[in-house]
């Protein structure tokens, strides 16, 4: 097709990079997938895995058993449901006041915002507040401080200022006030830029770890992300140190590979919709921001 | 005068109006308030000596009592430089790789092709770092990890890479590229999406190939684009990645891994260090609005568009 030689190359090179770092992206899935479901006896050695070896499902049987498994992910479940609602819901409202011209003070409360992505306490005094307030060791620690963050503000404020005046105004002739705009004509308007924040929110919440290091002592009150890290913990250690018998430790790396994947499991399934949002997200927020 | 309160009347007028638009902002309002500034306002603590029974208001002011026994903290220098050191490699190595490419996955034409690629090339951005610190150690276990099964089949003997000082940075930068490249070029192919499909002809009909067009027509039109994002990495240089650090590594590798923001949890959190550690904050965050200022200089003098 007109194509010179070198472009050819040039194009055949190309697609051979792409196709070498999207094999290199999905090989450790398909490797954890493999040894999760290999015969623990013959996972000793390690190595490469293409298909596994043997076949056993206790790998999945000896998680799913594991009651700190259960109540991490029930945690997890929780929090990320409470965080994602509550801070979705309150991004908006704030977004949406903001959005509005009209409104005194608009710009003093956008500095207002905007200032907490240039400057912040740091780790010590939000510690401090946390515990002066007397929320550690609650799940509200887990949730709350999370809620609100400028970025997202300010992705969805650029959403509503480009909806169109007309609809709202229409509503206000027939007599609606500004809440009942916002709850009854705006939300409905948005369900997209409500669902992009709505992920970003869930894949934070879910992936959040070190909350749970920072607020939390009792073990049952533990995020997902907390437990797996325990349990990757303990295996390099068993390795490390070797005293350990063989068979122990090769059940725990099998036993380690399926629970990396179940945990990883909620980001896999929401992931095609993330996708189907958050380049546009992206993209306003790093216009904006 | 007259027209002055009439100003005044007016704008109570509007706010009264909008009291529902105020009722709106006002949880998120009170929301940020608590949780960000009131812990902007809990780093006096940093010049005070701050006792857990008198609180942050009462606590005794110690002027800058701190910071000089932060600076005589024997591994305070070797901190700091660590720091510096992990993020100047994952600037070096990190800042370009998505813009190269970026630059690749804009010559894909096929459009499924290129849509699967991205989607994968995604992905690891959205696991936790735990999650992968788990696949890292999976691949890199002296006993059972695949790497060290390859070495092994060479003939060399395994190594347990996680504890070795010489490889630690490495590994360190290798893996944020591997997770955050792809990411990266969202911004990037974004840029590329606007460029005039003229030039691309004009230089076809200039006799340029694919590399010369993507070197002098695609990566000329992300230029703003480049600048803006290094300007906001220098501002983060002191920040060489909490998260990846604090959950790779170990005493055994402190000397070339311990970083500022590790210092300040262990120091501040697990000792109870409150004072000592927020001065160590404090003393970051300074350093990172002083350099995100003087890039933005910088990047201005020079004739583009800064940050502000």
């Amino acid at each position: 097709m007109g194509m010179s030689r070198g472009d050819r190359l040039f194009s055949f090179f190309n697609h051979l990079v792409m196709i070498i770092l999207a094999i290199a992206m999905i090989y450790p899935f398909w490797y954890l997938i493999m040894a999760s479901l290999s015969d623990p006896k013959l996972t000793a050695l390690g190595g490469l895995y293409l298909w596994p070896r043997g076949f056993s499902w206790d790998a999945y049987i000896t998680v799913l058993r594991d009651q700190s498994f259960w109540s991490g992910f029930r945690v997890s479940i929780l929090v990320t449901i409470a965080g994602t609602a509550i801070g979705t819901f309150l991004t908006a409202t704030t977004a949406y006041a903001i959005s509005k011209r009209r409104l005194q003070g608009r710009m003093v409360v956008s500095f207002y915002i905007l200032f907490t992505m240039l400057f912040s306490g740091g780790l010590v005094p939000s510690y401090l507040l946390i515990k002066e307030l007397g929320m550690l060791n609650t799940l509200w620690a887990l949730i709350i401080p999370g809620t609100l963050s400028a970025f997202n503000i300010f992705v969805m404020r650029s959403f509503f200022v480009g909806l169109p005046e007309e609809v709202e105004e229409a509503a206000k002739i027939d007599g609606a006030n500004d809440l009942m705009v916002f709850f009854r004509v705006v939300l409905p308007l948005s369900k997209a830029v409500l669902a992009t924040i709505g992920l970003f929110m869930a894949v934070m919440y879910w992936n959040d770890f070190f909350s749970t290091i920072l607020y939390i002592n009792d073990k049952d009150k533990w995020q997902l992300q907390a437990v797996l890290r325990n349990l990757i913990d303990q295996a390099v250690q068993s390795s490390g140190a070797g005293p350990n018998g063989d068979q122990i430790h090769v059940s725990a790396f099998t036993v380690r590979a399926a629970s990396i994947l179940l945990a990883t499991l909620p980001i896999l399934l929401v992931y095609p919709f993330l996708q189907k949002h958050f380049v546009k997200g992206a993209m306003i927020g790093s216009i904006k921001g | 005068m007259l027209s002055e309160t009439a100003i005044r009347k007016s704008r109570w007028k509007h706010m009264k109006r909008d009291k529902y638009l105020y009722l709106l902002l006002l949880p998120g309002v009170l929301l940020i308030f608590l949780f960000k500034y009131v812990p902007m306002y809990g780093i006096v603590i940093a010049f005070k000596d701050y006792n857990i029974l008198l609180g942050v208001l009462e606590s005794p002011w110690v002027g800058l009592k701190q910071f000089e026994r932060l600076f005589r903290t024997p591994d305070f220098a070797t901190i700091f430089a660590n720091t510096f050191i992990i993020s100047f490699y994952k600037l070096i190595f990190g800042f370009p790789a998505p813009i190269i490419l970026a630059l690749l996955l804009n010559e894909l034409k096929n459009g499924l092709f290129k849509r699967f690629t991205q989607s994968v090339l995604y992905l690891p951005h959205f696991l936790s770092w735990v999650i992968f610190t788990g696949i890292i150690v999976a691949f890199l276990n002296p006993v059972d990890g695949m790497v060290n099964y390859i070495l092994s089949t060479l003939g060399m003997r395994p190594i347990n890479f996680m504890i070795i000082p010489d490889y630690f940075r490495t590994l360190l930068v290798s893996t944020h590229i591997y997770k955050e490249m792809g990411w990266g070029t969202i911004i990037y192919l974004a840029a590329m999406s606007g460029v005039n499909p003229d030039l691309y002809e004009a230089a076809r009909v200039d006799g340029a190939n694919r590399l010369k067009q993507m070197w002098h027509v695609t990566l000329p039109s992300i230029r703003s684009v480049i600048l803006i994002l290094m300007i906001l990495d220098l501002g983060n240089i002191l920040d060489a990645g909490f998260m990846q650090v604090f959950l790779l590594y170990n005493p055994l590798v402190y000397e070339v891994a311990d970083i500022i923001d590790t210092y300040v949890y262990r120091v501040g959190i697990q000792s109870a260090n409150y004072s000592l550690a927020t001065a160590a904050g404090v003393f970051k965050s300074v350093i990172a609005l002083v350099l995100i200022y003087s890039a933005n200089k910088i990047v201005q003098k020079s004739g583009n568009n800064g940050l502000w």
